[in-house]
């Protein structure tokens, strides 16, 4: 019974030209749009991450090891960023003439005295070189130290250092993106956001007290409860398939890397569905209006959407400014906040907190609407 | 051993001030094919939800085959088919997805359930358009796809609440001709209309309900023959002077003469051949007149005499 309901309610909602218009084809253009508007600022933005074209220089007979940081960072990482691009040099004069002709940003040079960097100008580029020779420097200290006090366990710190403490885990070099990406985020958002129709128009032909259809629904043999979760999980794929779609046609279609994993783009596309779901749901079983089945979820969309930078994205950092909270009870500001968290700085303890929120908030919304659903008689018709 | 299908017992629903229901009872048997008639905003749409365990009542016992009826009563709700007034029927699945998707609310098994919904859409005559999505659909076959859906599981007890409200002829002759084959083959049905005719053609006991009370309970020609008026005649007169209707009045039986346009309509509560003696007087007095019509009380006479008011008020 639970897949036939769950069945026809995807038939039923893939079959609905408003929901396909709204929550497929809409997000599609709106993305193409920013595109057309942001798509070269967010490519030329200096914000943007750049593999950096760093020469090295070795001196010595034998490298200590740096020649090796410097082939991991330029391999390509697991979020499909690579840090460095390497070019080998034989002289440091080479090195030179390369980096005044602009071939290259900087250069490393390894001697006796270690590892020097050598740059042309200061800035981002050479922060990064910077903070790389910084580490390399910390961790063969460590190793050292080890090595005099302990020496039969170097190799357990080389382990513990190669594999848990890498350059490109600790630092996520490759993921600083640009301001204007937030806007492909908040559209996401509010793509799922658009679920809530979804799960108010199931709602309106679930229950007895909202129209004729249902109910004869309600006058069948069969569990409301179970009725509804079918239909809602139904709602619920539908809007991760949106998401999805919009994600791909971003990412691969339009070219902007959104910088977030797609395994994580994929459980934040399904968080932000069930949360659109749930908070429709929540509308579905207070509202008893048909017109304000359709207009609440659309002005509840559009104004979480809004204060998540949709439409003006200085709007997310001024609330964060004034009054934060809103930011961590927004639906839409969380669940951008938590695609930028992820895209700029990994999965860190804000990251997670935003996704547990946005968790108890759809538990909270299946809770409280549950209470309104459960009834099985009303008072009136 | 009883064979009540519906026991409803002193049920009374209050909308705050409003009694909307008003120590209401009834007893439909088995097999019984039952008119509820009342004028709108009478109480019979908010008996059926009662009945149907959707509304909550203030006092009252609902029965149906000698059991409490409530919302989780599923082998009660099983044998129960519901007609909506208005069309309730999901507009994106076509002709037989529809009657698939609500049979499948009650038959589980998937060959039952094929052959119910093959069978619903014969005798609604959808088998042609099972393919079509509703909006294609003409009103009366829009009509016809909402009783399907209700009656595709086969339920024992059919509940129409006004099923051929805005239907082409021929399709109200194919709902109603269904609806006595329903009943043929053994289900019990209750069946609400504005329509007269429609009630007097096919229900074997009529309830009508005003102010939500039982005003009424017969078959059709016990609510006739309970009227005063049991026959109507209709002359065309010229001549309506006041000593003729007064003479018409006298004439045994004759209780009520009244003047309708170019005719005069004369009642009498019973008798024998009234017709005669009203013509005699007539040709006996050389009063000129035209057409002569009879007629006998319908169930419209009755409504109106009890309640007061046409039923399409």
């Amino acid at each position: 019974m639970f897949i036939r309901i769950f069945t026809y309610s995807l038939k039923n909602l893939s079959r609905k030209y408003w929901l396909v218009g709204w929550n497929f084809i809409f997000p599609l253009v709106l993305a193409t749009a920013f595109f057309l508007g942001f798509g070269n600022l967010i490519k030329e933005d200096p914000d943007t991450f750049q593999t950096l074209e760093v020469g090295y220089v070795n001196e010595l007979d034998e490298s200590a090891g740096f020649d090796q940081v410097l082939e991991e960072l330029s391999e390509e990482n697991d979020e499909g960023t690579t840090v460095l691009n390497l070019h080998t040099y034989s002289s440091k004069d080479d090195a030179v003439k390369a980096m005044n002709n602009g071939d290259i940003k900087g250069f490393y040079l390894e001697s006796e005295d270690g590892v020097e960097t050598i740059i042309i100008s200061n800035g981002y580029d050479s922060t990064i070189m910077n903070e790389i020779v910084r580490e390399y420097d910390n961790y063969t200290d460590v190793i050292t130290q080890i090595a005099k006090d302990h020496p039969e366990k170097v190799s357990d710190a080389i382990d513990a250092i190669t594999s848990e403490n890498s350059f490109i885990s600790e630092y996520n070099f490759g993921n600083e993106n640009s301001q204007y990406i937030q806007y492909f985020y908040a559209l996401l958002a509010m793509t799922s956001l658009f679920s809530s129709w979804i799960s108010t128009a199931i709602l309106d032909g679930m229950c007895a007290n909202m129209s004729e259809m249902g109910k004869r629904v309600e006058c069948a043999p069969t569990s409301k409860f179970m009725s509804i979760t079918a239909s809602l999980l139904a709602g619920v794929l539908l809007q991760i398939v949106s998401n999805i779609i919009v994600v791909i046609y971003i990412q691969y279609i339009l070219g902007i890397n959104l910088g977030v994993p797609m395994g994580t783009m994929i459980l934040l596309c399904t968080i932000g569905s069930a949360l659109g779901i749930s908070t429709g749901t929540l509308m579905g079983s207070v509202i008893r209006n048909q017109r304000l089945l359709v207009t609440v979820p659309l002005f509840f969309t559009m104004i979480c959407s809004f204060f998540s930078g949709l439409m003006w994205g200085q709007i997310k950092q001024i609330i964060q400014y004034n009054c934060p909270i809103i930011n961590k009870i927004n639906p839409a500001a969380l669940l951008t906040n938590a695609m930028y968290v992820r895209s700029t700085y990994g999965a860190t303890a804000e990251f997670h907190q935003d996704v547990l929120i946005m968790c108890g908030m759809i538990v909270g919304c299946i809770i409280v609407a549950s209470i309104f659903l459960r009834r099985r008689k009303y008072v009136s018709l | 051993m009883s064979n009540t299908v519906v026991s409803i017992d002193n049920l009374v629903k209050r909308y705050g001030e409003n009694v909307a229901v008003d120590h209401f009872s009834l007893n439909i048997e088995e097999g019984e094919i039952l008119g509820l008639l009342g004028p709108n905003g009478s109480g019979k749409t908010t008996t059926i939800n009662c009945l149907l365990s959707l509304l909550t009542f203030d006092k009252g016992d609902i029965k149906i085959w000698g059991k409490e009826m409530s919302p989780d009563a599923y082998d009660i709700k099983s044998q129960i088919g519901v007609v909506m007034q208005n069309v309730a029927v999901i507009e994106t699945l076509n002709v037989y997805e529809n009657v698939d998707f609500f049979c499948g609310l009650y038959i589980k098994d998937k060959a039952t359930r094929k052959q119910y919904v093959e069978e619903a859409l014969e005798f609604t005559g959808l088998t042609e358009f099972k393919k079509q999505k509703p909006k294609k659909l003409s009103g009366g076959l829009l009509r016809r796809l909402n009783i399907a859906c209700g009656i595709a599981h086969k339920p024992k007890l059919v509940i129409f609440d006004e099923p051929t409200v805005a239907v082409d002829p021929q399709s109200r002759n194919a709902i109603l001709e269904g609806i006595k084959k329903m009943n043929k083959a053994g289900a019990t049905i209750i069946y609400t209309s504005h329509y007269m005719e429609e009630v007097e053609e096919l229900c074997s006991r009529v309830v009508i309900m005003d102010h939500g009370k039982n005003i009424a309970n017969g078959t059709t020609n016990e609510l006739k023959s309970s009227l005063i008026s049991r026959e109507k005649i209709r002359i065309g007169l010229p001549d309506k002077s006041p000593e003729i209707l007064a003479g018409l009045k006298e004439i045994n039986h004759v209780y009520k003469v009244k003047e309708d346009g170019d005719d005069v309509v004369i009642k009498c509560d019973g008798g024998e051949h009234n017709l005669v003696h009203v013509l005699s007087y007539l040709t006996d007095n050389n009063v000129p007149f035209g057409r002569v019509t009879t007629e006998l009380p319908t169930l419209n006479d009755v409504f109106l005499e009890i309640t007061g008011k046409e039923l399409r008020d």
